[in-house]
């Protein structure tokens, strides 16, 4: 398991698109030690690595799937009503590179 | 007395015999809804409400939520009405489609009052997270007491009689706690029972529409149209939705109940413990067979960190979609990494921030195996331990909360060591996707407290029939906080 | 030192439904920008994804193509990151348990067949496309959501051909199958190549190095065989090669820099719990590759039992539209080599002329159809036959009219055409003398001149016939 310490929750909140201050990444430390105590118990429980992970509540499998037809698209203004920057019909972003 | 203050097939009867009419019951809960001093409300729809009973065609005896005002967490899409799921990161969003379950209510006739408060992006429990601040139990004018989350703002619209009606979500108990700390009745059906399309995922294998109402009777005519499969949600089921308010019959006698011990074991809050178990002696006078049942404490303690891990990871990826380009609060940088990256430092509490920071953590390839899969590991014991009970048992009966509504507490978002089996336990239902209903039990220095019935998965007629059995014996139907004004 | 060279490839398909992988907006190219977009395709918050049965079936059809055993049950994961192209934040893959696995395909370079091995094939959706300009970038999010494949090739190969022979067979088969149009300038077929070389006969890998943005055949087997020598050139002045990204410089050939790769992306898979299992039964499996448009090997095949020789059943088979005309040509009772002879040679003339495909051309396949029945039955010579063609093209009028209306059906009265015959041979006493020496060419100049005293009115099997009774007779 990676360590846990400040550089590597600097590096997932980067990677996550967001900022935090000092204090709040103290209070996150707090959280990972008891979180990760927590976790320790849990794999103590017998049995726990010999079943499958559990995704779905229940078996859920079906055989449904949407017949390939189409439905009108939304109007371009609709689509892009709550979109701040929009230029000649297109969401505008600072020029990507890479 | 007004009309609103009653169940909806009580209302509906008023509004057959033209005693009161739609536009009588939607005004009065827009005026309600206005004068609300609980932080209810994200956005009172009184126009949409006006335009709802203007379209309201032809009165049908056999369609029981016609004319009905109902509120909704704002974290269900609705075209044209802004929804911010509490959170700044959705300032100013206006949806462009709407959720399933609002187009079910509006459809059949229901009168939408508003959109109600969250704990933001419904990751909370203590309805004191969104971004419009606390939401308080109306059972304390003082506004002490927390209602509980994350739906607060329907439980406390719906305990104050602004509808008879509230929709929320649940993920972990997000209806069935408040509805414990509200005096009322919150039900959780069957994962895939109620379509989710146009439900703000939080933790989506865990998420859950429920709602509230102030009695099971009201329970069961909601069910009977939000349930049901809908093409637009893969994981919606096709299994046939029976007509639940018709087969509704208090039902005692015979039904084998299981008491969790170690989970019962955990509330120390005698009179709550007491008043629980006076019901457990009339359910057996009345014939139930009682089964107290143990479940290891090893995984009655992981409940919560399973919960924690899985929900969490969940949620990291289901709001990577907020990053302030398509919707929601845009803010300007010299690249696209800025532009998001103040989007969603500005838009997001701290909370939600470490939250997903955790989610993430959990997830990485270095760590899967130790930390998501095994938390999904974990939850499958839990779910093939619980699967056993019901088994043999055809309900789980306790205690909704280990206690009354808290009071306000600064700390409560943060991650304890400290905490109750009995105050996470209703994941368990989330979990295993079982149908799952909170009912008031009685009150403790005004403040209600509820019990919880959990059935096997698609039993929601035996869940909802052994709940009316319940309430006939507390006799608590249709509480209200007005009264205690 | 001598290396060689370890090529893998990993392919994009775009494939051409109607409406996206799970979305019912349209999949179309070069619409206005960001009209074809359900609230799926933004991200909205509570739409959810509803798989598209077409895109199954169509990559069943591929798998069953490429010899991969095919999945029974339908999984998705997530793959998560952030990038400005990406709406949802994760985009909805098979990480783990793809539809297809573990099958081959078989090539054909200059030094023979060769078998190459394709490790897995899985469906995903697209992601928006961004538009460059000087100082920003536009996003449309028309192509948000276009059902993909993607094919991932076992590192088996070693050359700049073999590679190119690969993309080439892979972009047969999914236009054959019509899962895609397979236009790599398009880009809707992708590639992009790893590759690293070793000193002969060793078992350990070099440094892979990616080159992307791969827009046509010929770019792939010139950026690779680039690629080697650069890479070769690097080793052999003692330096390392870096793990990093390449592209193609088509002014330059070569291969330029893009990017050094860091740390692998860690995409933070899962299961997509959006979409609960899908059981894909024995019967829709089997349904879907028995319904399948033909391949082209298998339509080379049938070409040969057509007596098509190999020269123009391959020609014909090296461009899909082509194919479906003389197939329907065929279906509308023609000639099958006299139709391909039409396709490949008069029709060809025309489009290159005109610039155009086939499915812009004028005449339909079943009026071509007709005048070649009517060259069979000898109503028509061949040279008439070329003259109702030319009217034909301008608005796809029916032969059997035009001949009708042009008064060119053939003199096929007997007397009358035996008469010019008689004169012909009259005329012409130098051919009887070869033809009773065994030269049977003068049948032939004799056939052009009653031809040419009839302004090749004459019916030509008929005249034929009547020449050669009269040659006997003399």
């Amino acid at each position: 398991m990676k360590p846990v310490n400040k550089s590597v929750l600097e590096e997932a909140a980067q990677k996550l698109m967001f900022e935090m201050d000092e204090k709040q990444y103290d209070t996150l430390l707090e959280e990972f030690h008891t979180i990760l105590s927590q976790l320790e118990l849990i794999g103590e429980i017998p049995g726990v690595d010999e079943v499958e992970p559990m995704t779905f509540p229940f078996d859920v499998t079906n055989s449904f799937l949407r017949e390939d037809v189409t439905q009108k698209p939304l109007d371009r203004d609709v689509a892009l009503k709550n979109a701040s920057d929009v230029v000649d019909g297109q969401i505008r972003l600072p020029k990507v590179v890479g | 007395m007004s009309y609103l203050d009653l169940n909806i097939y009580e209302i509906h009867q008023a509004l057959l015999d033209g005693k009161v009419t739609p536009l009588e019951l939607a005004k009065e809960a827009l005026s309600r809804a206005k004068a609300d001093t609980n932080n209810s409300f994200e956005y009172i729809s009184e126009n949409e409400a006006l335009e709802a009973v203007e379209a309201l065609k032809n009165k049908d005896k056999n369609n029981l939520m016609w004319g009905i005002p109902f509120v909704i967490k704002d974290n269900f899409s609705t075209k044209d009405i802004p929804t911010t799921a509490s959170s700044n990161i959705l300032n100013g969003y206006t949806p462009v489609f709407s959720s399933e379950v609002y187009v079910r209510l509006i459809n059949a006739g229901g009168i939408p009052i508003g959109k109600t408060t969250l704990d933001e992006l419904a990751m909370g429990g203590s309805g004191m997270t969104g971004h419009k601040g606390f939401t308080y139990n109306p059972y304390d004018p003082s506004h002490k007491h927390m209602v509980g989350g994350s739906s607060c703002g329907s439980a406390a619209a719906t305990s104050s009689n602004i509808a008879p009606l509230g929709i929320g979500s649940d993920t972990g108990d997000s209806v069935r706690k408040p509805a414990s700390h509200a005096g009322l009745v919150g039900f959780k059906p069957t994962w895939g029972r109620i379509s989710r399309f146009g439900l703000f995922p939080f933790a989506t294998s865990l998420d859950h529409v429920a709602y509230f109402t102030r009695s099971v009777e009201d329970s069961a005519i909601t069910l009977g149209l939000l349930a049901g499969r809908d093409d637009k949600d893969m994981t919606s089921s096709f299994k046939p939705v029976e007509n639940y308010f018709k087969n509704l019959k208090p039902c005692i006698s015979g039904v084998k109940v299981a008491i969790i011990k170690e989970i019962l074991d955990s509330i120390s809050d005698q009179y709550i413990k007491e008043t629980y178990l006076k019901t457990v002696d009339e359910l057996k006078a009345k014939g139930a067979i009682i089964n107290y049942v143990s479940m290891d404490i090893r995984l009655c303690k992981a409940i919560f960190p399973t919960y924690f891990i899985i929900s969490c990871a969940e949620a990291t990826s289901n709001n990577a979609n907020l990053d302030g380009i398509k919707f929601g609060p845009r803010y300007e940088g010299s690249d696209y990494q800025e532009v998001m990256t103040k989007a969603r430092t500005n838009g997001f509490s701290e909370l939600i921030r470490r939250r997903f920071i955790l989610g993430s953590y959990s997830l990485l390839s270095e760590n899967q195996k130790d930390v998501f899969l095994r938390a999904q590991k974990c939850r499958r014991l839990i779910v093939n331990r619980v699967n056993e009970i019901l088994k043999d048992n055809d309900v789980i009966y306790l205690p909704a909360a280990p206690t009354t509504a808290p009071l306000f507490n600064a700390s409560a978002d943060k991650l304890s060591d400290e905490y109750l089996i009995a105050d996470n336990y209703l994941a368990i239902g989330n979990f295993a996707g079982l149908p799952s209903l909170t009912l008031p039990l009685g009150k403790k220095e005004g403040l209600p407290f509820g019990g919880n019935i959990t059935g096997r998965a698609f039993d929601e007629q035996m869940v909802l029939n052994f709940s009316l059995g319940l309430q006939e014996i507390t006799g608590l139907k249709n509480l209200s906080s007005k009264e205690g004004k | 030192m001598n290396f060689e060279a370890v090529i893998g490839l990993e392919i994009h398909v775009e494939m051409k439904t109607k409406s996206k992988m799970f979305s019912t907006s349209p999949v179309t190219f070069g619409d206005d920008p960001n009209t074809n977009i359900a609230p799926l395709d933004m991200a909205f918050p509570g739409t959810m994804p509803v798989v598209n049965k077409q895109a199954v079936i169509n990559a069943i059809r591929v798998c069953h193509a490429l010899h991969m055993s095919i999945d029974d049950e339908l999984w998705f994961d997530r793959k998560n990151y952030f990038y400005s192209d990406l709406p949802k934040g994760y985009q909805i893959t098979q990480q783990r348990r793809p539809i297809g696995s573990e099958g081959y395909l078989e090539i054909e370079t200059s030094s023979g067949k060769k078998r190459i091995n394709i490790e897995r094939l899985h469906m995903e959706e697209d992601t928006c496309k961004q538009l460059h300009s000087w100082d920003c970038t536009l996003l449309d999010y028309n192509r948000a959501g276009i059902p993909l494949v993607e094919i991932v090739s076992k590192p088996e190969m070693k050359t700049g051909e073999e590679a190119m022979k690969y993309v080439e067979k892979i972009r047969s088969i999914v236009s054959f199958l019509e899962v895609s149009d397979g236009k790599m300038e398009e880009g809707s077929l992708r590639c992009d190549v790893n590759i690293s070389i070793m000193p002969v006969g060793s078992k350990v890998f070099g440094t892979k190095v990616e080159i992307k943005n791969l827009n046509t055949l010929v770019n792939i087997q010139k950026a690779i065989d680039f690629e080697i020598k650069r890479q070769e050139a690097v080793l052999l002045s003692g330096g390392v090669v870096q793990q990093e990204t390449r592209r193609f410089d088509e002014a330059k050939k070569e291969t330029v820099l893009m990017r050094v790769k860091t740390d692998a992306v860690d995409y933070k898979y899962f299961t997509e719990p959006n979409i609960a299992p899908i059981k894909l039964s024995k019967q829709f499996i089997e349904d879907a590759i028995s319904s399948s448009p033909e391949l082209a090997e298998v339509k080379l095949e049938r070409y040969k039992s057509l007596s098509l020789n190999d020269y123009d059943s391959n020609l014909l088979i090296s461009n899909k539209d082509n194919c479906e005309y003389f197939d329907a040509v065929v279906a509308n009772g023609a000639n099958a080599k006299l139709a391909a002879n039409w396709v490949l040679v008069d029709i060809q003339a025309i489009l290159n002329k005109e610039d155009i495909s086939i499915k812009q051309f004028k005449v339909s396949p079943k009026h071509l159809a007709d005048l070649i029945k009517l060259i069979e039955k000898g109503t028509v010579s061949n040279k008439q036959a070329r003259e109702i063609f030319v009217k034909m093209q301008e608005n796809d009028a029916d032969p059997n009219e035009l001949v009708k209306a042009m008064g060119t059906t053939l003199i096929s009265n007997e007397s009358e055409i035996l008469a010019i015959v008689k004169q012909v041979l009259d005329n012409n006493p130098q051919s009887i003398i070869d033809y009773k020496n065994g030269k049977d060419r003068a049948v032939g100049f004799l056939v052009g001149q009653v031809m040419k005293l009839t302004q090749g009115k004459a019916n030509p099997a008929l005249t034929n016939k009547l020449i050669v009774q009269e040659l006997k007779e003399r």
